[in-house]
């Protein structure tokens, strides 16, 4: 066959001319290298968006109330101080609720003699255990008393117990949170790393009466889990919480809400609209590239026919046709932009191991960059060969073979 | 018949508004298995008439008939399976793809043939072994002496087994030993009944050609041919 024959050829001038080759294939490999990364990266975020809904502890008949103005997670936000335990009590007067659990957090040194680490610390009420549904492994959960008492008593999970007590017993023994003495009175069972890398084993509870007067000196709350009796129920109470909060805070019609929904759903269209906004900057970022790429191969193209001018006239004088030119200057073009695709690949896979591996970004690789490098390659090739191609083929080959 | 048939050929290049003629009325008739040089001083028009031959070009007017086929007219697919079938070429500077072995460059003709025909390894082989270059089969132009690379030329343009060779200057960039054999080479062809076209301006070379032809400023000028015919007609 021909076509086979001028895929030959065209191997056969790739090899000859390396280095124009490998420079033809820089451009279309940051292309590619780029294209690749961020859709590891896109992934990859979003593996752990999930990953951390589904360790919220989130059923599909719970919603969380984040203090303050604003969307989703974005924490620095305006009036976060107006949420407090009475609206929390108010919210559990509600038919539909089932359970209300009010939460403080704050993220604190905790230190056992010369051990210590950082971790998430939480002033939470009894509840927290039934609405996470969360085992111990040893001792017991805080209980009303401990809430009455504003007692110093704290549950650690898995990872902090790890680091302060090592092999030892720890239940009963003391830990330092800042000025204060807590007494250990039970440990979380352990949950695992999840997938992209989180640790919902990292964290201390405490009551949260003693996490208002001792840890954060105030009375707001962070946020407050509401888990209703049933899936159905979620809009319609959250819609009554609404009303509640902003009747509680006083706020006017036209003031908006001080405090932010955060439900499974939300958090999915969240990670929809930021994945979407990621998609977009893909585009844009590998439509460049790509473009500057296929440039580069154009005129590299362009310059090495001048160079082989006369072999083309060669071919031609023994029976090449211009179609022959044509499909070899194509085929050498594809095959290059392919070759920069691969390399491409391969630099953005070793680029997404290498985020991940040192925690600088969550990366997470599909088959997906795979297929769009393929056509994106394919597609550059044959729009950016074609011209120089013609070039090649539409030389007369009178005056080819007599180029010097 | 004649294997070439060419009639009130003339060709002209257009330069910005500016028309050279380089061409002016020729009219050739070459047999088959005949042997020919094509003399001339450089500007004459020789390269021309070889282009046009070679169906590397196209005639502003006139008839030119190969192997019983109008060739004026075609286009550029019909007109490279003519350089294909019927045509070799010997170049002055040999042409040889540079990086590519001795035995692929024979073998180029048949990338572009309509069926590659079995054996066509076997048959390179056997055309290098011909011009005795069976010692070189792997190596690349750039690794052959002048000698040796036209001679690999001259084995690639049998490789399809054409009706008439075109040498342009092929003794030009080659010493008198090496275009010497050349020249022998070719002199065995036409034994064997190969039509050659050879262009040259040295007189020792275009008198190894049974037929001399002469062309000056785009018209043949002398024809020993035609003169051992008029000779001939006076006698």
């Amino acid at each position: 066959m021909r076509i086979f024959k001028n895929f030959g050829q065209a191997l056969r001038g790739l090899r000859l001319n390396r280095a124009s080759t490998f420079l033809m294939t820089l451009g279309v490999m940051i292309g590619i290298t780029s294209l690749t990364v961020i859709v590891a990266i896109g992934h990859g975020v979003k593996t752990e968006v999930l990953d951390r809904i589904t360790n919220m502890g989130f059923g599909p008949e719970s919603f969380s109330i984040i203090a303050g103005e604003g969307r989703m997670f974005f924490t620095r936000s305006k009036n976060t101080t107006s949420m407090t335990l009475e609206d929390a009590e108010n919210l559990l007067a509600l038919p539909t609720v089932q359970l209300v659990v009010p939460r403080q957090r704050k993220r604190l040194r905790i230190i056992n003699k010369k051990e210590f680490t950082n971790t998430r610390v939480y002033g939470v009420t009894p509840d927290w255990q039934l609405a996470r549904n969360w085992k111990m492994k040893d001792g017991d959960f805080l209980s009303d008393s401990d809430m009455n008492q504003k007692r110093r008593a704290v549950v650690l999970g898995a990872t902090p117990t790890r680091k302060l007590f090592k092999d030892a017993d720890p239940i009963g023994k003391m830990v330092r949170l800042q000025n204060n003495f807590y007494e250990v009175i039970g440990l979380l069972e352990e949950k695992g790393l999840t997938e992209s890398g989180y640790d919902p084993d990292d964290r201390a509870l405490i009551p949260l009466t003693t996490s208002m007067s001792r840890l954060t000196h105030a009375t707001h709350l962070h946020s407050i889990k509401v888990v209703t009796f049933y899936p159905s129920q979620v809009p319609a109470t959250m819609e009554n919480v609404r009303q509640i909060l902003r009747r509680n805070h006083s706020l006017s019609v036209l003031a908006a809400d001080d405090f932010r929904f955060i439900t499974p759903e939300s958090i999915m269209q969240w990670v929809t609209e930021s994945e979407q906004a990621l998609n977009r900057m893909l585009i844009l970022i590998s439509t460049v590239s790509l473009l500057v790429g296929g440039i580069v191969i154009m005129n590299i193209l362009l310059v090495s026919i001048r160079e082989r001018v006369r072999e083309i006239g060669i071919r031609r004088c023994f029976g090449a046709r211009r179609s022959d030119i044509t499909l070899q200057f194509l085929f050498e073009s594809v095959m290059v932009s392919l070759l920069g695709g691969i390399m491409g690949i391969g630099l953005g896979l070793a680029i997404s191991f290498g985020l991940q591996r040192f925690d600088i970004f969550p990366t997470h690789i599909t088959a997906e960059p795979f297929i769009l490098s393929f056509l994106f390659c394919t597609l550059v090739g044959l729009v950016f060969g074609i011209h120089p191609a013609r070039k090649a083929a539409f030389l007369s080959p009178e005056e080819s073979i007599r180029a010097q | 018949m004649a294997l070439i048939e060419m009639n009130s050929i003339c060709k002209n290049y257009k330069n910005i508004g500016f028309e050279t003629r380089v061409l002016k009325n020729v009219r050739l008739h070459i047999e088959e298995g005949d042997y020919v040089s094509i003399m001339g001083p450089s500007g004459a028009g020789k390269s021309t008439l070889m282009a046009i031959m070679g169906c590397l070009s196209q005639p502003t007017s006139g008839e030119y008939i190969l192997d019983g086929q109008e060739v004026g007219k075609l286009n550029d697919r019909k007109l490279s399976r003519v350089r294909n079938e019927k045509i070799g070429f010997v170049f002055q500077a040999f042409h040889l793809l540079p990086g590519v072995t001795a035995l692929e460059n024979v073998t180029l003709p048949l990338i572009y043939a309509r069926q590659s025909p079995r054996g066509i390894k076997e048959k390179a082989r056997a055309l290098l072994t011909k011009v005795g270059m069976e010692h070189r089969l792997h190596h690349t132009a750039g690794q052959l002496s002048g000698g040796e690379q036209q001679r690999v030329t001259i084995a690639r343009s049998l490789i399809n087994s054409p009706r008439l060779i075109l040498a342009d200057e092929p003794t030009g960039n080659l010493d008198s030993k090496n275009g010497r054999e050349t020249m022998q080479t070719f002199d065995n062809l036409v034994k064997e009944g190969t039509t050659i076209v050879l262009i040259t301006h040295a007189l020792e070379v275009a008198q190894h050609a049974r037929r001399i032809i002469s062309i000056h400023d785009g018209q043949i000028v002398s024809d020993s041919d035609r003169e051992e015919k008029t000779e001939a007609r006076v006698l």
